[in-house]
C-alpha cells in the first residue's frame, strides 16, 4: 500500500510530460471591429466627467448599471455644457476649443452625438460667448419638442442663443438682462434665473426670435437662502433646492412659470444643521414621486461638500421616507446622483473619490460600486 | 465700445443694481478692474506681517486652509509657480473676477478679496482648493466661483487662482 502514492506521482509526471510535448492549438486570428451599442436600457447612465485636473479634455461616459460595463465615451472639450434630447436619441455638448490645444483661435461650438453609435452627428459654431461654468442641466438644453436647442451665454453679460438642431444653424441671440442659463419650458419658452430671485421667461416665435417676455415674482431669497442652479426635472418642469433645504417646485408647462407651495427637506430642529450639498443636488423618480437628496451636517459655505447620507422624500406628502448612509456604507461623500425612471429603479451616486455606487432605489440596498468612473464625475443624466 | 470697456461697464451696472452702499461699490469696482489699484487701498500690511511672525504654524499661501482662500475654487497659484497674489510665469491674470470677504484670524479683521483667475494655460492640477464661504450661485456672478473667470481673456483656458486683498471690509 505504501507504493500507491509513488505510483500516482509517477503517472502524474508522465501525464504532465505528455501535455508539455503536445502544445495546445493556437488561438485563431482576430479581427478588429467597432463595438455596436445594444438597444438603450433604462439602467444606462451618462456620467459627465468635468476632468478638473485637465479641463480641456472633459468627457461623458456611457455606463450600464446592470452589466457594470463602460459602454463608450463622448468627448466634451473645455468647461462644456451637456444635455440629452427629449427622446434620448441625441446628446448635445456646448464647448470651446482652441486651434492649438490650449492656445490659438477660439471656437465655441455645439456638437451633437448620435447616441445609438456615439458618433458625431453635426455641429453649430457659436459666437464666442458660451457660458463656462460648473456642470448643470441649463448651460445647453433642448426645447420640450426637440425643435430648438438653447445655449447659455455669459461674457459676463448674459444672453442665450437659439439654435436649429435640424438645419444646424444659429437662429438668434436673446439678451436676458442679467438673468442666466436656459431652462426650457414647452416648445418655445426659455426661462433664466435672475439675481433678484425671479425668473425671466422669453417666448419665441417660429423663427426662434423673441416674441414676448415676462418676469415672475421672486420665488426664493437669493441673499438669505439661494437656490442651487442644478434643477431637478419633475413631471411639469423643474424642482430647485435651496441651500437650507427648501423645495421650490416650478411648473414650466404653462405660458408663465407657476410655483407650488414651498416645503422643506429639514425639520425646524434640523434647519441650518443638516443641509443639501453637492455638485448635483438631487434626483427625482417622476412616476414614484421619490426625491433623492445628498445631505450632510454643516454650516454656511458647505453647500458643495457632498452628502454623507442620501435622504429620500415622498414629494406628494412632503415626508422623508428614508435616510440611506453614504459614508456609513464605506463611500466618500455623494457629489452627484441620478435615478433611473423604470419600475425597478437604480440610484446612481457619484462620490468625492470618483466612484459611482449603485443602489436599489426602492430599498437603498447597495448593489455595486464602480471604482474610479472618470476623474471628477459631477453630473449624471439619463433620458 | 471696446469689448473690455463694455464688459467692465456691464459688470459695474450689475453691481450697482445690488449694492446700496457707495463705499462697497467703490471697492468692488476696483476689484473688477483688476489689482492695479491695490497700492492705494488701506491695507494694514504691517500688522499682517507681525501676526504671521507670531503664529508661524498658521496655514500659508500654498495651503487650502490659508485664511484668504475662504471662497476659492480651483488650483492655488502658489503651488503652480505663482503666489497668492501673482500668476505663474507666462499666465495672464483675468481682468474680471469674483469677490469674497475673508476673516483673518491673525488680526481679527475681515478683508475684501478678489479671486482672480490666471489664464492662458491648461489646468495646473496642483493644490486643488474648494471653499465656499458666502459663495452664491451664478445668478450672482460677482459672488460665484463656478464661473470660469478667464472667460473674457483672449485665451480663456483656466490655469489657477489667486486671492488678492482689496481692503478692509467695513462693518
Amino acid at each position: 500500500m505504501r507504493s500507491l502514492p509513488l505510483a500516482v506521482a509517477l503517472i502524474g509526471l508522465w501525464a504532465w510530460g505528455a501535455l508539455a510535448a503536445t502544445p495546445p492549438a493556437p488561438l485563431p486570428a482576430e479581427h478588429l471591429t467597432v463595438e455596436k451599442l445594444a438597444a438603450p436600457s433604462p439602467h444606462w447612465i451618462y456620467v459627465f466627467d468635468a476632468a478638473f485636473d485637465n479641463e480641456i479634455d472633459q468627457r461623458v461616459r456611457l455606463y450600464d448599471g446592470d452589466t457594470h460595463r463602460r459602454l463608450g465615451q463622448i468627448d466634451a472639450g473645455f468647461t462644456p455644457g451637456f444635455n440629452l434630447s427629449p427622446d434620448g436619441a441625441k446628446s448635445v455638448v456646448a464647448t470651446t476649443y482652441y486651434s492649438r490645444g490650449s492656445r490659438g483661435t477660439r471656437t465655441d461650438v455645439v456638437e451633437f452625438t448620435d447616441n445609438a453609435t456615439l458618433s458625431p452627428a453635426g455641429e453649430i459654431v457659436l459666437p464666442n460667448k458660451r457660458a463656462m461654468t460648473a456642470p448643470n442641466p441649463f448651460s445647453v438644453a433642448y426645447s420640450e419638442d426637440g425643435h430648438f436647442v438653447y445655449a447659455a451665454y455669459i461674457t459676463p453679460a448674459a444672453s442665450f442663443g437659439v439654435l436649429d438642431p435640424v438645419h444646424l444653424k444659429v437662429l438668434s441671440e436673446i439678451d436676458t438682462a442679467g438673468c442666466v442659463l436656459v431652462i426650457p419650458g414647452g416648445a418655445n419658452r426659455v426661462s433664466s434665473l435672475c439675481e433678484s430671485g425671479r425668473l425671466l421667461t422669453v417666448s419665441l416665435d417660429a423663427e426662434g426670435h423673441d416674441s414676448g417676455r415676462s418676469m415672475s415674482e421672486p420665488f426664493f431669497n437669493p441673499d438669505n437662502d439661494p437656490v442651487f442652479v442644478q434643477g431637478i426635472r419633475n413631471s411639469r418642469g423643474y424642482t430647485f433646492l435651496s441651500f437650507l433645504g427648501e423645495v421650490h417646485e416650478v411648473d414650466f408647462s404653462g405660458t408663465q412659470p407657476s410655483f407650488a407651495p414651498v416645503w422643506s427637506l429639514v425639520s425646524a430642529a434640523e434647519k441650518g444643521h443638516w443641509r443639501p450639498g453637492a455638485e448635483q443636488v438631487g434626483a427625482l423618480h417622476r412616476k414614484l414621486g421619490r426625491l433623492y437628496v445628498p445631505m450632510h451636517e454643516g454650516g454656511e459655505g458647505t453647500h458643495k461638500d457632498g452628502g454623507t447620507e442620501v435622504w429620500v422624500f415622498d414629494v406628494a406628502s412632503h415626508k422623508r421616507v428614508a435616510r440611506w448612509p453614504v459614508q456609513g456604507a464605506g463611500l466618500k461623500n455623494a457629489l452627484a446622483l441620478q435615478v433611473s425612471q423604470d419600475d425597478a429603479p437604480l440610484l446612481f451616486v457619484a462620490t468625492a473619490n470618483s466612484d459611482v455606487a449603485i443602489f436599489d432605489a426602492l430599498t437603498g440596498h447597495l448593489k455595486y460600486v464602480e471604482k474610479h468612473l472618470g476623474q471628477t464625475p459631477w453630473m449624471l443624466l439619463n433620458p | 465700445m471696446r469689448p473690455l470697456d463694455r464688459l467692465v461697464e456691464d459688470s459695474a451696472r450689475a453691481l450697482a443694481r445690488r449694492s446700496s452702499r457707495r463705499s462697497v461699490l467703490a471697492v468692488l469696482g476696483r476689484a473688477l478692474t483688476g489689482a492695479a489699484l491695490l497700492p492705494l487701498l488701506p491695507i494694514d500690511r504691517a500688522s499682517r506681517a507681525h501676526a504671521a511672525e507670531s503664529k508661524p504654524k498658521a496655514a500659508g499661501p500654498d495651503s487650502c486652509d490659508y485664511w484668504k482662500y475662504c471662497a476659492i475654487d480651483g488650483f492655488l497659484c502658489a503651488c503652480c509657480g505663482g503666489t497668492s497674489t501673482s500668476c505663474p510665469p507666462g499666465a495672464a491674470p483675468s481682468p474680471i473676477t469674483w469677490i469674497g470677504t475673508c476673516h483673518n484670524p491673525a488680526d481679527g479683521r475681515d478683508y475684501i478679496v478678489s479671486y482672480n483667475d490666471c489664464c492662458g494655460k491648461t489646468s495646473c492640477g496642483d493644490c486643488e482648493c474648494n471653499r465656499n464661504e458666502r459663495e452664491k450661485p451664478p445668478y450672482r456672478p460677482s459672488r460665484n466661483n463656478d464661473l470660469n473667470w478667464c472667460m473674457a481673456n483672449a485665451d480663456s483656458n483656466y490655469h489657477c487662482s489667486v486671492s488678492v486683498i482689496l481692503g478692509v471690509a467695513e462693518k
